[in-house]
Formats: structure tokens, sequence, C-alpha cells
């Protein structure tokens, strides 16, 4: 127990005998993982801002002349059965007055002495989707419907937005792939050139009979240390980040967004540089011990 | 015990030594000597199994070259003190934790480690200076601090390795007695030395290397 305490506390001393070599690592190590978080952050979020703007896509859909109100209705169910649409609200001639009037400030029958408006049905479509929304097909069906007569709808919009969720979907976890492997390599490097300028402790430990166990713990404990710190670091980085970030929302933009940060990213990240830290000093002392 | 029988070992540049045959008993405080590049250094790393022979068996306290496991390389070493002449003192460390080391590869508790620290420090005379790194001590100061943290852990042999290269000549002679005191103790000591006149007259086995073959004195 005394040794392993021992070892913890070498660590530990370790990383402040090398101040400068330890605050280079921390540095590196917490921008690349910052970028990590932020990344985190968007992937999470970016869903909450698509649902957002999902809510904003809006199919206007316009019914023949000839329709009564319960034909409409029947049509209207129809709708709502299609797969990828949340809900559909009736328009009908006398709320197309309405709202006529309401945007206008004139009734369009003391214009024109007859409702030249057709019945017509507001179609919202599911947000909560994880896969990229294809609009098309349910354009396609909802034209199929008897006494449909135009549809209007953001088409080009709406495929940009699915297509930017689409690519973020995609290449995200590559990129984070990239992100990570590139942490791994800066933790194996700093600790490979620890321990060359340390050859010499390496050498004594070793005639003095320590085990390759004895020399390693404490280059494992104190690569640990670093990335405690970093992640310490960069959990605070990018809670301030988020914060910043949903003030600015709130009140210099008309999104109504809250980006949210997940307490798993931190734990995500604390056990993701921690894994790395040990298997890389492990394998950056045991080739300098051969 | 240390023996060697028939043992030989090249480098690759083509030094080494040659069909070497040489029984230390226990207790004994024996000489090395031999002019630079003679094959001392190569004979005390042999010794602490960071060599092994190319030919022939080295035995030291019950270990045996040609049976060893790198397992058990770390195993002899703990029984066996060294004393270089360049020290090998940590730098970073100070001269209480750089004696110290040892005992903690050992398991020693921190009050052991503490009270057998300070009796080491006070048999090679650096009282006061334990907290003192070893750029701020002298020559003669390190390598008195190198001789405490090899005999600290009361190992069964100490091989001291030109310990009086950097030294002056009283320095020198003062290291030669705290290792005779340390091996009126019972610890076999070797010490390999290039200054003929610092060892003569001590009524000391002497063996005497020359280009890889060695000889009794």
């Amino acid at each position: 127990m005394d040794k392993l305490f021992y070892l913890i506390i070498e660590g530990i001393k370790n990383t402040w005998r090398h101040k400068v070599t330890a605050f280079t690592a921390i540095f590196s190590l917490s921008i690349l993982l910052y970028i990590i978080g932020l990344i985190s952050i968007a992937e999470k979020n970016s869903f909450k801002v698509l649902q957002y703007l999902r809510s904003k896509y809006k199919i206007e859909v316009f019914f023949s002349e000839d329709l009564t109100n319960e034909e409409a209705i029947g049509v209207i169910h129809k709708i709502k059965k299609i797969n990828g649409v949340k809900n559909a609200t009736l328009i009908d001639k006398e709320d197309a007055t309405r709202i006529f009037k309401d945007q206008f400030g004139e009734s369009i029958i003391d214009l024109l002495g007859y409702n030249p408006l057709p019945t017509s049905s507001v179609v919202n479509v599911e947000r909560n989707i994880r896969q990229p929304l294809r609009i098309e097909p349910i354009i396609e069906e909802i034209k199929s419907l008897s006494y449909v007569e135009e549809i209007n709808y953001q088409g080009n919009l709406i495929k940009k937005i699915e297509g930017i969720y689409k690519k973020i979907v995609e290449y995200i976890p590559y990129f984070l792939g990239i992100v990570i492997f590139i942490i791994g390599l800066i933790i194996y490097n700093m600790i490979k050139v620890s321990i060359y300028s340390r050859s010499e402790t390496i050498q004594s430990l070793q005639l003095i009979g320590a085990t390759k166990l004895f020399i390693k713990l404490p280059f494992i404990f104190e690569s640990m240390l670093i990335s405690i710190i970093s992640v310490s670091l960069v959990s605070t980085a990018l809670i301030l980040t988020s914060v910043g970030a949903n003030y600015f929302i709130s009140n210099f933009t008309v999104y109504n967004i809250h980006l949210n940060v997940d307490l798993y990213l931190f734990f995500h990240l604390f056990i993701l540089v921690i894994f790395i830290s040990i298997l890389a000093s492990h394998r950056a002392v045991s080739i300098f011990l051969k | 015990m240390i023996e060697f029988q028939n043992v030989s070992y090249s480098h690759n540049k083509g030094y080494g030594v040659n069909n070497l045959n040489m029984l230390i008993k226990n207790g004994d405080f024996t000489f090395l000597i031999g002019p630079t590049g003679s094959g001392k250094t190569t004979l005390m790393r042999l010794l602490y199994f960071d060599l092994f022979p190319d030919s022939g068996i080295v035995k030291v306290n019950g270990y045996s070259s040609n049976k060893m496991g790198s397992r058990d390389v770390s195993k002899a070493r703990i029984n066996i003190g060294m004393v270089f002449q360049d020290y090998k003192l940590l730098s970073d460390r100070n001269l209480f934790e750089n004696i110290a080391l040892p005992l903690h590869v050992m398991g020693f508790t921190s009050n052991q480690i503490t009270s057998r620290v300070d009796e080491a420090i006070e048999l090679v005379g650096l009282e006061g200076k334990e907290s003192h790194l070893p750029k701020e001590l002298s020559g003669g100061e390190q390598q008195r601090a190198s001789l405490a943290r090899a005999f600290i852990k009361e190992p069964d042999i100490i091989l001291a390795d030109e310990p009086t290269g950097n030294l002056d000549p009283v320095a020198s002679f003062e290291l030669v007695r705290l290792l005779e005191t340390i091996n009126e103790t019972g610890t076999t000591v070797l010490m390999a030395s290039h200054n003929y006149n610092l060892i003569k007259g001590r009524g000391r086995p002497i063996f005497e290397l020359k280009s890889g073959i060695l000889r009794v004195r």
C-alpha cells in the first residue's frame, strides 16, 4: 500500500518537476478535447436545431372548387396517415376569407363580390425522425389524393437543410475518430518525449532493481493527472461556451433554440482520455524498457 | 558469492572480456584494476546482468546468467548495490529522495525509510543536506550519496565502477575508507579502478584486467 501510495505521489511530483512539459501537454490536449467537445455538442444539438427548423417547414395543399367540407375532412384524414406527416389542418373557404382579411385588412368578398379562395390544408411534417426527412415521397402521396389541385412547399430549402443534417450525421463520427486518433498520438508522443528526457532516471531505477511496473506506474499516473487536469479545464470551457452561445441566441437572434451540454459528454471525455493515456504511457515505457 | 566460469563477452566494436575465471567469496573486499578500455566496466555490467556473456556463466548470489528471465534481473539487483563514476543520482530529486529510492522499490514503510535514510546520511557525513539537489552537492558529496543509496538496502554485494574517477585524492581516499567500513559489516565489495596508487598496500586481493584478460596481481 505504501509502495502504491509512493508511486501515485511520484506521478504527481513528476508532473510538477517537469512543469513545462506538463503545461505543453495540458495545453495541446485541452485544445483537442475542446474541439471534440464542440463537435459533440454540435452533433447532440444539431437534431434539436433540425427539429426547430422542421417545425417551420410548411406544405400548403389546395383543393379543387367542387370539394365539400365533409370530403375535405376525409382527405385531411388520409394526409395525416401519410408516413412523415405529423398533422394537417383544414382551412375551409370561410377560414381563408378570415385569414385574407387579417393579412390585408379588407374582405375579399367585398372586393370581388364572391369568394375565390379555395379550401386548403397546412401540413406539418414529423419532427422527431432521426434520419434525414425526404419530402418528395410525402408530396407525391399528397398529389395522388383526389381533389388535390396544387401543393406549395419550400422544396429546395428543405432539401438543403436535410442534406446538411445528413452530412453532419454521416461525417461527424469519422471526424471525431480522426481527432481522437490525433489525441492518442499526441499523448503517446508527449509521454515518449518525457521518457526520453528522463532516460537516466529510468536507467537508475533499473539499476537499483526496480521492476518494470514500478518504473511504469509513475508515468501512467502522471499522464492520468495531465488528462484529468485537461478534462476539467475543457469541461469548464465547454460549459462557459454553451452558456455564452445560449445567451447570444436568446438575446441577439430570433431563433428559439437552447443548446444543452450533456453531462455524459464530460464523463465520456474523461474515460476516453484516461484510456488513451494509460494505453499510450504503458506502450511508450514498455518500448523504452525493452 | 561471485563466480565467473570461462566468461567471454564481445561488444560490437570488438572489445570486451575473454575467457574470464574469477571467484570472490562472501565478505571479501576485492579490487579490480586495469587501464581505460581494458574491460572493467564490461565485467561489472556482466555482474549486475546488464550484459549476458556470449559464452561461460556468471554467478552472483545464487543467480546464474544462463538461467535468468527478465524478472530475475530486477530481483538479483535488489541484492546488489552499485556505485558509478558518474554517480547516477536522479537530478530532479533531492538527496533524501535519492537515497530513499531503493527502499521504496523494496516496499518499506515511510517510517522505516525515514529512519534508515537518516542513518545512511549520518554514516556518509551528509547531515543537513537532505533537501539539496545533486547539482547543489560537490562531486565527493554526490559520490557519498551514491554510496549511501547503494548500501541503504543492505545488499550482499556492492559493485563500485571507477567510483573515484571524478574525485580528488582526499575524497577518493575517504570513499575507499567508507567502502571498507561497509565491508566490515560483511558486505562483499568489488571496486574497479585504474588508480593503482589508491588501492595498493591495503592488503586486499587485486585482479588486474588487461585487454579483456584477467590475472591475479
